[in-house]
């Protein structure tokens, strides 16, 4: 197996368990908080900004585990293609390809830069 | 009841989308916001979520059958990160009735690419750029043939991916059409290529701005969850269904929907606005 074919597996599993780790937080924190009557959605009608730290914080306080876990999941699922990035770069500099390894890391400061602008906006 | 309603509409989203070649967003959007009244921005942040899901795991396929250029979906997702970037700014000061008149048009567009009749391309001359990083490659053909294939026209690709990425970030979309049709149509990458390629991308476009989105508060796990759980299980389902179900019948009425729809979009961008 070439060097190129052996880096695609490894990104390949890393993918695949990936999805399903952060499916099965997010399924097992949705049916735990999940709203049998009602319509959940309701309140989703308007828009409101509200950070995502003081959504943590206020389920932090209910010790609303659930949601706890589905934000959990839902961290691990926006983080798994920057890992990927990372592991691309990281792959790609032991193999010696220097300047791809550089574009990577572009890509991933990218990605970094794009998430601060969810703080600032 | 809508919680159910909710994730059983993800599920037929999802197996829709993976037997027509697209992702859940362009179901789930219209279906949050029209069908449950969810505000346009929490319906775009939900269907970032379920198209990471969904490319992550589709890619990994992808990768074991040798159909990805890896090297190549490296340099254009500097293309794709940079417009998602733009894309999450855009969209942080544009007004609600315009993403549902740009999202109507988006599927107007995606209806006619669904009717398009693809070719497939196999270029022999290489782009300066594609020599230098070695971007030429070879993949499987339906025989199983090994075939070499070069790469033309790098730099349009790149500013194809990076209006691929504005309207990702804008529409809640993976923009694979846009992407498909840069690398088949500039690039002349084979199709089989372009797909795996794409598909391996609109992960990190879609976690570009899904990051973006979810530290500001608008990926709501009431909402993203059950769509992304959904959708995973729909498009499990629809890739192992595939060879059985009439793929062509099923594409022309999604089309008719899918104009239906748009033009729901369009007129509610309208009136609101």
């Amino acid at each position: 197996m070439d060097k190129l074919q052996n880096l695609e597996l490894k990104i390949s599993r890393f993918l695949r368990i990936g999805v399903i780790v952060a499916g099965l937080m997010m399924l097992t924190g949705w049916l735990t908080t999940f709203q049998w009557s009602g319509n959940p959605l309701i309140k989703f009608k308007t828009y409101s900004q509200l950070s995502v730290f003081l959504h943590l914080e206020l389920a932090l306080m209910d010790e609303n585990w659930g949601m706890l876990l589905s934000y959990a999941g839902l961290v691990a699922l926006i983080s798994l293609p920057v890992l990927r990035v990372l592991l691309t770069m990281v792959l790609f500099m032991k193999q010696k390809e220097y300047i791809l390894s550089v574009v990577a890391a572009f890509v991933l400061i990218g990605l970094v830069v794009s998430f601060t602008f969810g703080m600032e906006h | 009841m809508f919680g159910l309603t909710l994730i059983l509409i993800s599920i037929f989203a999802g197996f829709l989308g993976s037997l027509l070649g697209l992702g859940g967003g362009i179901i789930v959007v219209p279906a949050l916001t029209l069908g449950f009244g969810v505000d346009i921005r929490y319906a775009i942040a939900a269907s970032l979520i379920s198209i990471i899901a969904t490319s992550s795991g589709a890619a990994a396929g992808f990768l074991k059958d040798h159909l990805t250029n890896l090297r190549l979906a490296v340099l254009l997702e500097v293309g794709t990160v940079g417009g998602a970037m733009v894309g999450f700014l855009i969209a942080s000061v544009i007004k609600d009735s315009y993403l549902f008149i740009i999202f109507g048009t988006f599927l107007v567009f995606s209806a006619i690419m669904l009717l398009k009749k693809k070719g497939d391309s196999l270029s022999l001359t290489d782009h300066p750029w594609s020599q230098r990083l070695k971007l030429a490659a070879s993949f499987p053909n339906e025989k199983g043939i090994l075939t070499e294939y070069k790469v033309e026209n790098v730099i349009l690709g790149l500013w194809a991916m990076f209006f691929a990425g504005i309207l990702s970030a804008l529409l809640g979309i993976g923009s694979g059409i846009f992407k498909v049709l840069a690398m088949d149509g500039a690039m002349k990458l084979p199709m089989k290529v372009s797909s795996a390629t794409s598909n391996f991308m609109i992960g990190v476009t879609a976690s570009a701005s899904a990051g973006a989105y979810f530290l500001r508060g608008d990926i709501r796990p009431e909402i993203a969850c059950p769509v992304s759980v959904g959708i995973i299980i729909g498009s499990w389902i629809g890739a192992r269904m595939m060879p059985k179900m009439p793929a062509a019948t099923i594409r022309k009425i999604f089309v008719g929907v899918l104009l239906i729809v748009s033009v729901q979009m369009i007129v509610k961008g309208l009136k609101d606005g």
